[in-house]
């Protein structure tokens, strides 16, 4: 590998109206190397991406590209300057094809009747070249996560980029389309690339990665050879020295017992052969049975989009089931509403906190309540006892480290992180038997998300029931005591904690049951 | 009986003219997220524009280009308001429709005067086309209409043409289905959202600037009679594709002629429910191909690159 740095950011600072999100950061980039850049929620890793991408405006600070300053007023400045970048939430346009989308601000040879032979013959190269196979006729929407991804680095390499930058790559990848990708990275930077690796998984930038660098609330704490440093320097400097480490469940080494199923007799949830079929008349659910008991975490792990969300709202009412049973506590609930439910020991964190979780108009401690606004202690069934609910709520705040003015304060006001802290502190304040958690930590910082598995576990020891989806797969082995893998609507495998594998879990996830099961071993010599 | 038909054939060429060219402008808007309800107001000041200064300067050409570039003024200010300033798209499109109804009838008061007899312009000659027009049955119905007729016909399809078949098309496209993409590929979306708006509002002017030059000769307050509020319908109806539009136009000025025909013979069905047609066929239409309706996927909204989402 070449020692020569191809890019210098140094003291990039960028404000957000009150926010520092960058704090005078500084970053380099060899050629050649995949860096990686760690942190957790709200470190400033895509925030300072997207600066070097033009995407954000900085506030202060230069950026050095090949020993000369630059001036990136936009993307087109960025990708001019070879520089590309493959952001988490793909930048595509799902009714167009395939070749459109990597094709698309590039000058076609043929603008004015778009025959791109040419540029197919240059697409299908860069294909072959770097394994990234995907049709290039194919619809965007079509497209499963992991080609969907393809495709957007093939539109930076179509663009004949030598900086790579990649968002949080590996969300909503199979655990195979994980080493796929990694394959893929390393053939490119064998071709001279130099690719900044932005994640927040520990494991992968040090499966992957030359060297690593450090953020953590907008500044930069470390940069590192991935030879000179252990796992444990790089757990440090992620969570800061607050954290305790050895207690914490997100680093935990050591195998915990899982729950033992013949201790309980009845589950606390049962579904049984739950269809849902959606008002565009596509079925959502199919078959689906499940059992959640008092003492366990049952996980769901899939790629998002394969009924998560509605077996979420199933459960908790919001969507009445089109067939099947829900019994709870041995009793018949299909036709419960979700208010019934959750006055009657259910609680959920929805997946979507803006549009079903959260009220941005009303105040934290109305938020704080919602849904248990009209039972006890809070209601005496007629009028609401807002010395209980300020009380309560000035509890919550502090419990679950909300930052804000106070229970008076506009929902609005608070970020992102702390929205979801919301969420989590309005579903575990209250006893339920029943909690539905749809990503729960989607947004926090580790230590915020260790908070959440203690309490998650405090349930589990309570002999509560709980049923966490989520998109995060290292989450679901985690803390689960079963998981449960789903695949268009359909249950597809259900694994107990003894029996977790990634791979195996990452075969269910893309629909590779073991009837349909290809025989790999064959094929090996 | 043949005449008959090939009349009101005719005739629905000739007035589906103001919905193709609103239509296709109210699309090509949109294609870019620009969504446009100005359409009435702005036709009412092309119709209006394009009277007086025919009028004045004794030439329809004259008129027609001065009522197009009206109509690039309020798409400008549209797209001013909604691109640059991040207003809401329908408040400032209802303020522009209410602005566009009151200059419409300002104008000629201010300039004509009350006058006993309407000044009259003289109407737009069809052109029948050699040898095309001498076919029997297509002939007298697609090749002996005015010049507006076959440029309407002429701009859908080279629309089409610009929207599917080339890059800049491609691009624009990608601008109203969601920004952040063309953005972050280096398309400059302001200035797509410009153009398509003003080019889009040249069209509605256009459109409106038919009405006194085919129909009357002289302009009356409110002669747009809701053409332009159907216009928005018709983009629906046709899926905010140029070919579509067209085949929709036939269709809403079909319902027209046929509304007007009823109103002149009697029948038994008032002509009034015949006008309500047009708005009850693309609530059908919509219900029907609901699945497959499309709409750009930004259409409404506006862009801002720096803002964060919660």
């Amino acid at each position: 590998m070449e020692d020569k740095t191809i890019l210098e950011l140094k003291n990039v600072r960028k404000v957000f109206g009150q926010i520092v999100a960058l704090d005078s950061v500084s970053f380099a980039l060899k050629r050649g190397e995949i860096h990686g850049l760690l942190g957790g929620n709200g470190a400033g890793k895509t925030t300072l991406m997207n600066i070097l991408y033009g995407l954000y405006r900085k506030d202060e600070g230069e950026i050095l590209l090949r020993g000369q300053a630059v001036n990136i007023q936009g993307p087109r400045d960025a990708i001019n300057q070879g520089i590309g970048m493959v952001h988490q939430h793909f930048l595509q346009i799902s009714n167009f094809t395939v070749l459109e989308n990597i094709i698309l601000g590039t000058d076609v040879k043929n603008k004015y009747t778009m025959k791109m032979d040419e540029e197919v013959i240059k697409v299908k190269e860069l294909c072959q070249r770097f394994g990234l196979n995907v049709d290039l006729n194919d619809v965007m929407s079509t497209l499963t996560v992991g080609a969907r991804q393809k495709v957007e680095i093939l539109k930076a390499l179509y663009r004949g980029v030598d900086i790579l930058i990649l968002d949080e790559p590996t969300t909503n990848l199979t655990p195979q389309e994980v080493d796929a990708l990694f394959e893929s990275l390393r053939v490119m930077v064998n071709d001279g690339l130099s690719i900044v690796f932005i994640t927040h998984k520990l494991r992968e930038v040090l499966s992957v990665c030359d060297r690593i660098t450090v953020l953590r609330e907008g500044k930069n704490i470390t940069t590192l050879d991935r030879k000179d440093a252990s796992e444990e320097v790089f757990v440090r400097a992620m969570v800061g020295e607050k954290m305790d480490i050895e207690n914490s469940i997100y680093f935990a080494t050591e195998e915990r017992q899982a729950f033992d199923q013949t201790s309980v007799e009845a589950p606390k949830l049962k579904l049984e052969n739950v269809n849902l079929i959606s008002q565009d008349a596509v079925q959502r659910l199919k078959d689906l049975n499940l059992e959640v008991f008092g003492g366990e975490i049952v996980g769901i792990a899939g790629v998002a989009g394969n009924g998560q969300r509605e077996l979420a709202e199933v459960v908790t009412g919001v969507v009445p089931v089109s067939s099947g049973k829900k019994i709870y506590l041995g009793d018949d609930v299909t036709s419960k509403t979700n208010e019934d439910l959750l006055s009657s020991g259910f609680s959920y964190i929805p997946e979507d906190r803006l549009s079903d979780g959260f009220l941005p108009k009303a105040t934290v401690a109305q938020n704080l309540i919602l849904g248990q606004h009209r039972i006890k202690p809070y209601s005496d069934g007629r009028f609401i006892n807002w010395k209980t609910v300020y009380a309560e709520t000035t509890k919550n705040i502090k419990e679950y480290n909300i930052k804000t003015n106070g229970p008076g304060d506009v929902g609005g006001n608070l970020s992102g992180g702390n929205i979801q802290r919301v969420l989590i502190a309005r579903a575990f304040s209250m006893d339920s038997q029943v909690m539905v958690a749809h990503n729960p930590t989607r947004g926090l910082d580790i230590p915020s998300m260790d908070f959440v598995y203690q309490k998650m576990l405090s349930r589990r020891e309570a002999q509560m029931a709980t049923l966490l989806i989520s998109e995060d797969l290292d989450e679901l082995i985690r803390i689960s005591d079963r998981i449960a893998v789903i695949f268009r609507g359909q249950i597809l495998g259900v694994l107990k904690r003894s029996e977790f594998d990634k791979y195996a879990i990452g075969r269910l996830m893309s629909g590779i049951t073991s009837e349909n099961q290809p025989s790999e071993e064959k094929t090996l010599p | 009986m043949d005449t008959t038909i090939i009349d009101f054939l005719r005739l629905v060429l000739l007035s589906m003219v103001p919905f193709v060219l609103a239509g296709q402008g109210t699309m090509l808007g949109g294609r870019t997220g620009v969504f446009n309800v100005a359409q009435e107001g702005m036709m009412l000041v092309g119709a209006s524009v394009g009277f007086l200064v025919s009028f004045y300067s004794g030439s329809i050409f004259l008129g027609v280009i001065v009522a197009m570039l009206s109509g690039a003024l309020f798409g400008l200010a549209l797209a001013y308001f909604t691109t640059s300033l991040k207003m809401n798209q329908f408040v400032i499109g209802l303020a522009l429709f209410f602005i566009g109804l009151g200059v419409s009838t300002l104008l000629p008061k201010l300039i004509l005067g009350i006058t006993l007899t309407p000044p009259l312009i003289p109407t737009l000659k069809s052109i029948p086309i050699p040898l095309l027009s001498q076919i029997p049955f297509i002939g007298p119905i697609l090749f002996k209409q005015n010049i507006l007729v076959y440029v309407s016909i002429l701009v859908s399809i080279g629309l089409w043409y610009f929207l599917f078949r080339t890059q800049k098309g491609l691009e624009l496209r990608s601008v109203g289905e969601y920004p952040m993409t063309a953005d972050s590929l280096g398309i400059n979306t302001t200035k797509m959202r410009y153009w398509s708006t003003i080019i889009g509002g040249m069209l509605i002017g256009l459109a409106g600037a038919y009405l006194p030059m085919v129909y009357a000769g002289t302009f009356t307050e409110g002669m747009t009679m809701g053409r332009g509020w159907l216009a928005i319908a018709l983009t629906f109806f046709g899926g905010w594709s140029p070919l579509p539009i067209l085949y929709g136009s036939l269709f809403f000025s079909a319902i027209e002629v046929l509304a007007f025909r009823v109103q002149v013979i009697g029948s038994f069905l008032p002509y009034q429910i015949l006008q309500m047609f047009p708005y009850v066929a693309t609530i059908l239409v919509m219900i029907l191909t609901f699945k497959r309706a499309r709409v750009p996927g930004f259409l409404g909204n506006n862009y801002d690159r720096e803002k964060r989402s919660l």
